[in-house]
């Protein structure tokens, strides 16, 4: 079980990958762009960030640069984009982004999978 | 026939020359050392040179070229020096660097001139196509764009399909289920549809990005070959891995990878009859390079078609007579991605018997003490 907030704007995809989520038993929090989530992030530390890249007011990118990954360690980010390939997901690893998937891709189980995973290396890279 | 006279010679030089200089696109003769003999107009007003500069000056060094990356074209790579050696005319796209160092984009073809069949010296056609290159940049921009839109209203569409066909909202009964991975499968197709558009389009404007790391080959079979589970079922196809443990990695992309590997286990799916078999394996041969290979028991590619299967919009005979769904560029794709990524990518197949591709990787050498399958 763990503590993941989803950044992403489009409402429906928001919704589902919460109830996605907290049917593997995790603790979710969701917010629908980059700014809500900052203001989130003051008093809160999840343990994976579920990361869209386009969304208005603040995109993942800007997220990013603001949240400064390098004082969390702690924290991993899996972008969840349909941008792949693009310099903006290359920014985002270099930002400190732990990986990339692509939303129109990824069926339900897949998407809890890829979160289990990216969390186990997480408890591998602290020990 | 009566012969020409000086003042007659003189004439016709004159209207030579003029000619030559009424030439809309750039024209540069050289002569056997690649040296200028002659420049026409435009091609002085494009790179921004007086006769008297051009005249004599080595072509490659007056005339310098370079790739979309910005990078120096080697010498034996340009058209003047191709045309010389093969004696045949070659086109090529590059970017000339004006005297006041403005990049041109440039379409060119450099011809041999050729006396008792010895090649004395060549021409070289120089067309300015900035324009053109502004509207592919645009087309590139917009498909980008629209693949994007496209996309965002999809993977609803295909999370709640999911979502609905997983229980989520309820039991479902048996015709549920049914439309249910209509639409999951329609939703996959124009998936897969928009991905090769948007790639080939980033790999044909050299716009592809590649943010290559170790990556666990099994890892990557295994997420693949989940995703297409679905579509194999309906088929009652079995697909069997038959994969190393995860400590085995390549350096590569892994969306990209994705990409390669989900396109070829697609194609097995969508070529193979019902109740057949996929089998996806991985090789090392030598500390280097580790080869995928993906096996399945479909109906082949005729041996006359072996040559056009990574071309653009091919789609062999045997295909199009079974399957009319597909436009002929996965495998376009699948080769320019394997190429981006240091690899590469070959068959064997007879007609009725199935087909057999392998994808080559380089292999992660720092982990490669790791990499169990090494020491076998």
């Amino acid at each position: 079980m763990a503590d993941i907030l989803i950044v992403e704007d489009d409402k429906d995809l928001n919704a589902a990958y919460k109830v996605i989520l907290e049917n593997e038993k995790h603790r979710v929090k969701t917010v629908y762009n980059g700014e809500e989530a900052l203001k989130l992030l003051k008093t809160y530390q999840p343990d994976l960030i579920l990361l869209d890249l386009l969304m208005p007011i603040m995109g993942g990118l800007e997220l990013l640069e603001k949240y400064n990954l390098k004082s969390h360690p702690k924290v991993k980010v899996l972008i969840f984009t349909n941008m792949e390939n693009s310099p903006e997901v290359t920014k985002a690893y270099n930002l400190g982004a732990t990986r990339c998937i692509i939303k129109s891709w990824t069926a339900p189980q897949n998407l809890a999978k890829v979160v289990k995973d990216t969390l186990n290396n997480k408890v591998l890279s602290r020990t | 026939m009566a012969r020409k006279t000086r003042k007659e010679y003189e004439g016709q030089s004159a209207l030579n020359n003029i000619m030559f200089n009424s030439i809309g696109d750039g024209a540069v003769v050289t002569d056997e050392y690649g040296r200028i003999t002659a420049i026409n107009q435009s091609a002085r007003k494009l790179i921004g040179v007086t006769d008297k500069e051009a005249i004599g000056a080595w072509f490659p060094k007056l005339i310098r070229a370079y790739d979309d990356l910005g990078r120096p074209v080697p010498l034996i790579e340009r058209p003047i020096t191709k045309a010389f050696v093969s004696k045949q005319v070659v086109t090529a796209r590059s970017h000339y660097k004006a005297k006041d160092g403005t990049m041109v984009p440039i379409s060119t073809t450099a011809s041999p001139i050729i006396v008792n069949g010895q090649p004395i010296g060549s021409i070289e056609i120089i067309r300015d196509i900035t324009q053109e290159y502004e509207i592919d940049e645009m087309k590139s921009n917009f498909i980008s764009l629209a693949s994007h839109q496209l996309r965002t209203p999809l993977s609803s569409v295909k999370t709640y399909s999911h979502m609905l066909l997983d229980g989520f909202m309820g039991p479902l009964t048996k015709p549920q289920i049914k439309a249910l991975k209509t639409i999951i499968s329609a939703s996959n197709r124009m998936n897969e549809t928009i991905s090769t558009l948007l790639n080939i389009t980033r790999i044909e404007s050299g716009s592809i990005v590649v943010a290559k790391k170790p990556i666990s080959i099994s890892q990557i079979i295994e997420e693949v070959i989940s995703e297409h589970q679905l579509a194999a079922a309906d088929k009652s196809i079995v697909c069997k891995a038959k994969c190393p443990d995860r400590s085995v990695k390549v350096i590569s992309d892994s969306v990209i990878l994705k990409e390669v590997l989900g396109n070829l286990i697609s194609n097995a799916i969508k070529y193979t009859p019902p109740s057949g078999t996929i089998r996806v394996s991985v090789s090392l041969k030598n500390t280097r390079t580790v080869t995928i290979k993906i096996s399945d028991t479909g109906m082949g590619i005729p041996k006359n078609s072996h040559n056009d299967v990574f071309s653009k919009f091919f789609r062999a005979e045997n295909v199009v007579k079974q399957e009319t769904s597909g436009i002929g560029l996965g495998l376009y794709m699948v080769k320019g991605l394997v190429k981006e990524l240091g690899g590469d990518v070959w068959f064997e197949s007879k007609e009725g018997q199935g087909s057999d591709f392998y994808v080559s990787l380089p292999l992660d050498n720092k982990n490669a003490s790791k990499n169990k399958l090494v020491r076998k």
